[in-house]
């Protein structure tokens, strides 16, 4: 018995021998290559200290492969870790509006508020904040000079253009909407919606994320006759269809974007409301109680119901800035009814063979058209047959 | 009885022999998984996903998998649970919540790393999935028989397996667009698609290269960690992040790959048939020194037995 417990012994080295030699092994142990310091007596170094107040750090602050010669110095096109940048351009001088086209293919172009943006840079640091790059004579080149389109997978350091846009403007744009959506800046290119230019005219020439506007702005002004105004904001846009920019035109962004303040100033209403208005007397808008949502019917006393609802308010009123009260009788808009175009089946009425030839003031006492006429206005016995028509009114 | 220096013998010949037999498993192991020095791979820089998804769009496109149009990437809510890929999806993205004192998430892309020495390829049995020595991970079809061991070994949980397909089922994950990359000159579709170059494609020593750089010149805002470059052996797939891999779930992995592990030992064993020579010489010695002490036992017996008689 003895002799088996040594033999099993034995085996069970064996086997520990064999599994434990291998792990043993283990443990590769490896390190980066540490980056070269750069030489005091390069050239370079003193210029670059001269010209940005930092000095170098590594040779491959400036160069792309590892061992630069005089003959292929492989230098860095734009660099971006270290910037190199000497504009001294003024916000006012740069391009209000770019249109980032050259890519589109997937999704339309983006119509980018160059100038917006730099006023909003002026508070991170200027130009800088973006454009790592600028000629020593000031001159910044377009993203795409040194960005190819088309990735390049030998020089891996420099992103393609479309890396490069996405990320100067998702960085910021996540940080600040949380938002990710492509729709957000590009317009979709589809059929329908490739063959149309951007609106640059808007607030901020790109669609700006939805405002969640007050829909009525209620003031309590110092206004003697009349303190209280009463601003339907959204009405203006959804009824009378105005743009953001026929009422902020020129605004700041500031106005909004404030961080000392919860709310936007309001506008100034000389401008901005006598613009369409007029100089209309003051108590066209200042009341002494608030005013409810303009409604046709009330506010008028020419309700729209119920072929008029949802129409463009110009069809009537022609210009928009001239909403004044047009004549109210059909014909007044409604030209070529005269002349017997009208089809009465529109009401819901069809006018039978022998109604169809007689005349509008027939039916329509006085032309009233509100008032919808019953037949007894014409014939004493509604029940009579078809064929034997009653006893003509007179009018 | 086996006598002292009988056991010092027979040990010391084994471990002799194991030793060598391991020392020419480093070398086989080396040859056996030829790769390429120019082999491709793709860089992930997590700090750069913004969690578009339009590479789960571009890879259904490229594969032909169901997927919804462009604006559907667009739903968020996916993000909700984790997903992984499957054979529907050879890769999805997963948002991790922001840490303390943070407000960014982290969108994490899944998908094949494409081990340098894989798992699943040393798994399978029938060579179904083979390392090409230019990095993908490749698979066969015709050759797979379904046993599903490379979804066992896998330590990220890659392969998907089509079981809603009871006649001709495949394992699915990602291929690397081995048809663009390796034979059309392009990038993966994915890596095309990304809006932000949070992918990088290009060769795994360039990517190496890169990541090391963007790590030296930005330290406050990667670890000085390369996912892939050692991990589990090394990986085609590399990634760079602001924080540890362990918190967006990627396994802890030592720097060899569990296939070079067994593989070692496995192969080892049975290089040249040593090691059954080696258990088999030793158990025949034992076998015969048993005897021989059982022989001398019953002799003494025996002659106990007759002296008592």
């Amino acid at each position: 018995m003895r002799s088996f417990s040594a033999t099993r012994l034995i085996l069970l080295m064996v086997m520990l021998i064999i599994f434990l030699v291998p792990l043993a092994a283990f443990g590769a142990a490896s390190g980066t290559a540490s980056d070269q310091v750069v030489d005091k007596d390069h050239p370079q170094d003193k210029m670059h200290q001269e010209e940005t107040g930092r000095k170098l750090q590594s040779c491959l602050d400036c160069h792309k492969c590892k061992r630069p010669t005089r003959k292929d110095p492989c230098l860095v096109a734009c660099p971006r870790y270290e910037s190199h940048f000497f504009s001294q351009q003024q916000v006012e001088e740069s391009p209000e509006i770019i249109i980032i086209d050259q890519l589109s293919e997937l999704y339309g172009s983006v119509v980018f508020a160059h100038r917006l943006h730099a006023e909003m840079a002026e508070m991170a640091g200027g130009c800088e904040t973006c454009h790592h790059y600028s000629e020593q004579s000031g001159v910044i080149p377009p993203c795409r000079e040194c960005h190819d389109e088309e990735r390049n997978v030998v020089d891996l350091s420099k992103p393609a253009l479309k890396g490069a846009y996405h990320r100067q403007c998702m960085n910021c744009h996540l940080d600040w909407s949380h938002e990710n959506a492509c729709g957000f800046c590009h317009e979709q290119a589809t059929d329908e919606l490739s063959a149309v230019t951007p609106d640059t005219t808007d607030i901020v020439g790109i669609p700006h994320p939805i405002i969640a506007a007050t829909p009525t702005y209620t003031y309590n002004t110092p206004h003697e006759d009349g303190p209280i105004v009463t601003f339907h904001h959204n009405d203006h846009v959804d009824m009378f269809g105005q743009k953001c920019v026929d009422c902020h035109r020129g605004d700041s962004c500031s106005r909004c974007h404030d961080a000392d303040r919860e709310e936007a100033k309001p506008l100034n209403h000389i401008t901005s409301c006598c613009s369409c208005h007029g100089k209309r007397d003051c108590t066209f808008c200042h009341k002494d109680e608030a005013m409810p949502n303009f409604e046709h019917g009330l506010s008028t006393g020419w309700s729209l119901e119920p072929y008029h609802t949802g129409k463009d308010c110009t069809l009537c009123h022609g210009k928009p800035d001239s909403f004044r009260k047009p004549e109210t009788t059909c014909t007044s808009c409604h030209i070529h009814w005269e002349d017997g175009a009208f089809n009465h089946a529109v009401t819901g009425l069809t006018l039978d063979d022998d109604h169809i030839d007689s005349d509008c003031v027939d039916c329509h006492v006085k032309l009233e058209f509100t008032i919808t006429p019953t037949c007894d206005n014409c014939h004493d016995e509604p029940m009579l047959p078809e064929k034997i028509p009653g006893r003509l009114k007179l009018h | 009885m086996v006598s002292r220096r009988d056991f010092m013998k027979i040990s010391g010949s084994v471990a002799g022999t194991a030793a060598a037999s391991l020392a020419g498993v480093q070398t086989a192991c080396a040859s056996g998984h030829h790769l390429e020095p120019d082999r491709i791979g793709v860089l992930t820089d997590y700090t750069e996903c913004i969690g578009c998804r339009r590479c789960e769009w571009a890879c259904a496109q490229e594969n032909g998998l169901p997927f919804g149009d462009l604006e559907s990437c667009d739903d968020q809510s996916v993000f909700q649970e984790m997903r992984r890929p499957d054979e529907r999806q050879y890769t999805v993205v997963n948002r991790y919540p922001a840490p303390e004192g943070s407000d960014k998430p982290l969108d994490v892309k899944v998908n094949c790393m494409h081990c340098e020495h894989p798992t699943c390829v040393s798994a399978c049995i029938v060579g179904a999935l083979k390392k090409d020595p230019m990095g993908p991970v490749t698979y066969d079809a015709s050759a797979c028989i379904g046993c599903r061991y490379c979804m066992v070994a896998c330590p990220f949980q890659i392969p998907a397996y089509e079981y809603h397909d009871p006649l001709t089922p495949k394992v699915l994950k990602c291929t690397l667009c081995t048809e663009r990359t390796l034979e059309e000159n392009k990038m993966p579709a994915c890596v095309e698609m990304c809006p932000k170059e949070a992918l990088t494609f290009g060769r795994r020593e360039d990517l190496l290269d890169l990541a090391r750089d963007r790590i030296r010149r930005n330290p406050d805002r990667y670890l000085p960690h390369i996912f892939g470059e050692y991990d589990g052996g090394g990986t085609s797939w590399l990634m760079i992040a602001d924080r540890d891999f362990t918190e967006v779930d990627l396994p802890e992995l030592s720097d060899r790959s569990a296939a070079e592990i067994t593989e070692g030992i496995q192969h080892g064993i049975f290089r040249g048939f040593t090691g059954p020579l080696m258990v088999f010489g030793l158990v025949s010695i034992l076998g015969k020194s048993m005897g021989d002490q059982e022989g001398r036992l019953d002799q003494e017996g025996q002659r106990k037995e007759g002296d008592n008689e």
